[in-house]
Formats: structure tokens, C-alpha cells, sequence
């Protein structure tokens, strides 16, 4: 018995060698992240069919509802002036839900991969610098790092800097959790089946021993919490970390 | 099959799902939230325009009501100058045709006074003539006959009692 949990699978290595970046992998990672584009862009558009002005259809109230959450989510957390956040906020929770989800269906998260939410914590990271200095201007963004006494610089540059590193960190983490403890039960589950069932004697326990059948039930239960709710919630708290910091920096109008 | 690290940032990966949420950012907002708003707006500007209708529907009937009312005040004034006129006139007519009545009675009564006082002298005249015819008789019946005094006196009492009688 041997549990075996591997980072993104490689499906092809490109050739040539970038410095720094070394070579490109087409990884499991990249590859489910289209299938997730796709997903959500083709239910945008299924949503969006056929649009009418009066007597609209079920699947445009869902449209319309979905829009409106966005707005008031974003709006009623950042203010008017942040509208243009909400493609953003929508594209990132959106993006981040799915991929989530998307382990449902037995493929491996492209969240489950810390580089997506590196990659997504540091144009945060940016966006909350550019706010910063939008707000404070250069000078006032550089001595808010001596603040409140001139020792406390190495502190706050580190502090700065965690912030997107906890964002990435909290989601990768809860998300890929989710698939060892999973992968985990499946395991224990796959013993268990074969040290009951092994007890029948004859060929029949050995046959049946060698199939997992109590990996039936147990794991759709603890998936309620590892994919469905860590997947809605971790998608909801990187949105809303993303809004709060950067509503935060903005300071009131 | 070869595989990434577990846990570890893959420079390659992270500018791909860095592009990646752009692109979906992209995506989305041309197929969700452009389609949505415009259609959002068209309803808004919609209800705008069905408000603004009803509005100048009102502002119309309103001013329609107040012509209306305008007009049956005007209609009334005239309808009351009419009848005070008409009764003015009446009234007028009223009065002068009293007035050439009193007139003409007043021209009748005249004609009539006059007509009186024409068949007095009248009447006078001819009496006058008759007292000179009796007195011409009696003077006759004097010089017929001897007078005495009780004749005398019959006479004049007889004369007196003609003049009375035929006058």
C-alpha cells in the first residue's frame, strides 16, 4: 500500500532553454486552466444568448443576478470609484472557483499548483503597490516603510511583502490539503476494503479484496467539505482579500 | 510521466495563469458584463422613456382640461352677457313702448279736449243765433199785440224757461 501524490503531470517539454525561466512545460496545470477558461467563457455566453429588454428568460435573470453580486460586491466594498475593479474581481473569483471545483471531476486543480496563485498574489501585490503610491505618492510610500520609528524598516518590508504571500499560501494550501486528505482516505479506505473483504476465504476474497468498495460514500461526504466549501470559500476570500487590501490603501475619499 | 515539484513556483506556470487571468478577465467582460450592461441600459433608457411619455401624456391631458375649462367659463360669461343683454333690451322696449303709449294717450286725450271745446263753441254759436231767432220772435210778438204788465212779466219768465230748456 502506497499513497502517491505528484505535483502537475507533464505533458510536453519545449525544446529550447530561456535563461532564468529554463524551459517551458505544458503542465497539467496549464492545460486544465484552458479547460476552466473555457467553461467559464462558454457559460458566459451561453448565459448571455439571446438578451432581450422585457420578458427575459430564466438564464438571463441568472445573468443579471450574477452581474448585479459582482457590482454590489465589489462597489459596496470599494466604493464608485473602484468600478473599474470589477472585470477583475469577477475574472479572479470566477477563475478561482472553478478551478476549484474542477477537482470534482477528477482532474487536478490548476489551484493545487502554488504558481497560479503566485502568479495571481503578486498582480495583486502590484495593484496594491500602484494604489499605494496613487495615494501617498512616492515619498509618502517609501516612509510609511519607517513607520512608526526608523528600526522597524526591515519589519515592514517583510510585512509588505507577506501579503501576497499569505494570499497564495492560504489558497494553495487549503486546496491542496484538500486533494492529500482525499487521496489519503482513498488510501485507508482501499486497506480497509481489503483487510475486511480479505477475510472471506477462497478466490472470492481474493478477488473481492483487491477492489476498494468502501471508497464508495465516505469520500463523497468529506468532498462536501475539502471541494465544495473550501473550494466556494477560498474562492471567495482571495476576491475579497484582493478588494480589502486595496480599498484599505485607498483610504477614504 | 514526468511531473512538477509538489509544492514550488514554476516560473513558466505562473506568467501563464498570470496571462491566463487576464485573458479571462478579457473574456468575461466581453461576454458577460458588456452584454449585460448594454442590455441593462437599454431597459433603463426604456423605462426612461415610457416615465417621460406618461409624463407628457399628463402635461397634454392637463392642458387639454384646463382649455376645456377655459372655455366653458368663456361660454358661460357670453351665455350671461347674452341673457343680461337680452333682458336690457326687454326692458327697453319694455319702457318705450309704455312711453309711446302714455304718449299716445296723452295726444288722444288732447284731440279729445279739443274736439270738447270745438262742439261747446260750436254749440254756443247756434245757441246764440237761436237766442237772437227767439228774441226776433218775441220782439215779432211784442209789436203783434198789446203788452200788458202781467204779459210782460210771463214773457221774460218764458224766455228765462227757453233759454233754460234749450240750453
Amino acid at each position: 500500500m502506497n499513497i502517491n501524490i505528484t505535483g502537475p503531470r507533464v505533458f510536453w517539454t519545449a525544446p529550447w532553454e530561456v535563461p532564468i525561466l529554463g524551459k517551458f512545460q505544458l503542465s497539467e496545470t496549464i492545460l486544465v486552466s484552458w479547460l476552466v477558461m473555457a467553461i467559464i467563457t462558454l457559460t458566459c455566453i451561453i448565459l448571455t444568448r439571446n438578451l432581450k429588454v422585457e420578458n427575459i428568460s430564466k438564464r438571463q435573470a441568472l445573468a443579471e443576478f450574477i452581474v448585479e453580486k459582482l457590482d454590489n460586491f465589489v462597489i459596496g466594498n470599494m466604493g464608485e470609484r473602484f468600478r473599474y475593479m470589477i472585470p477583475f474581481v469577477g475574472a479572479l473569483f470566477a477563475t478561482s472557483l472553478v478551478s476549484n471545483l474542477i477537482s470534482l471531476t477528477g482532474l487536478r486543480s490548476p489551484t493545487a499548483d502554488l504558481s497560479t496563485e503566485a502568479g495571481w498574489a503578486i498582480v495583486v501585490f502590484i495593484m496594491i503597490t500602484h494604489q499605494k503610491l496613487k495615494t501617498n505618492g512616492l515619498g509618502g510610500y517609501l516612509k510609511g516603510f519607517t513607520e512608526p520609528i526608523f528600526v522597524m524598516t526591515p519589519f515592514n518590508i517583510l510585512g509588505e511583502f507577506s501579503t501576497p504571500v499569505s494570499m497564495a499560501c492560504r489558497h494553495f494550501g487549503n486546496i491542496f490539503s484538500g486533494i492529500v486528505i482525499n487521496a489519503l482516505i482513498y488510501g485507508a479506505l482501499a486497506v480497509v476494503s481489503s483487510a475486511i473483504l480479505g477475510l472471506i476465504p477462497g478466490a472470492v476474497g481474493a478477488v473481492i479484496s483487491q477492489i476498494p468498495i468502501f471508497s464508495v460514500g465516505l469520500p463523497a461526504i468529506t468532498s462536501v467539505y475539502f471541494d465544495w466549501f473550501t473550494g466556494c470559500m477560498q474562492a471567495f476570500i482571495f476576491s475579497m482579500l484582493t478588494i480589502m487590501y486595496i480599498a484599505v490603501e485607498a483610504g477614504d475619499e | 510521466m514526468a511531473t512538477q515539484g509538489l509544492v514550488g513556483i514554476v516560473p513558466w506556470t505562473l506568467i501563464a495563469q498570470i496571462c491566463n487571468l487576464f485573458i479571462q478577465l478579457w473574456l468575461i467582460k466581453k461576454f458577460l458584463l458588456t452584454p449585460i450592461r448594454n442590455i441593462l441600459k437599454q431597459r433603463q433608457e426604456m423605462t426612461d422613456a415610457k416615465i417621460n411619455e406618461a409624463e407628457a401624456a399628463k402635461t397634454e391631458a392637463q392642458a387639454i382640461k384646463a382649455e376645456y375649462e377655459q372655455n366653458m367659463k368663456e361660454a358661460k360669461e357670453k351665455a350671461n352677457e347674452i341673457l343680461a343683454s337680452a333682458q336690457k333690451n326687454a326692458n327697453n322696449q319694455a319702457e318705450e313702448i309704455l312711453h309711446e303709449a302714455s304718449q299716445q294717450a296723452a295726444q288722444m286725450k288732447a284731440k279729445a279736449e279739443k274736439d270738447i271745446a270745438q262742439e261747446k263753441k260750436k254749440a254756443v254759436n247756434e245757441l246764440k243765433d237761436e237766442i237772437g231767432d227767439i228774441a226776433m220772435e218775441i220782439a215779432g210778438k211784442v209789436i203783434d199785440r198789446e203788452v200788458n204788465e202781467a204779459d210782460h212779466e210771463k214773457l221774460i219768465d218764458d224766455f228765462i224757461s227757453n233759454i233754460g230748456n234749450e240750453s
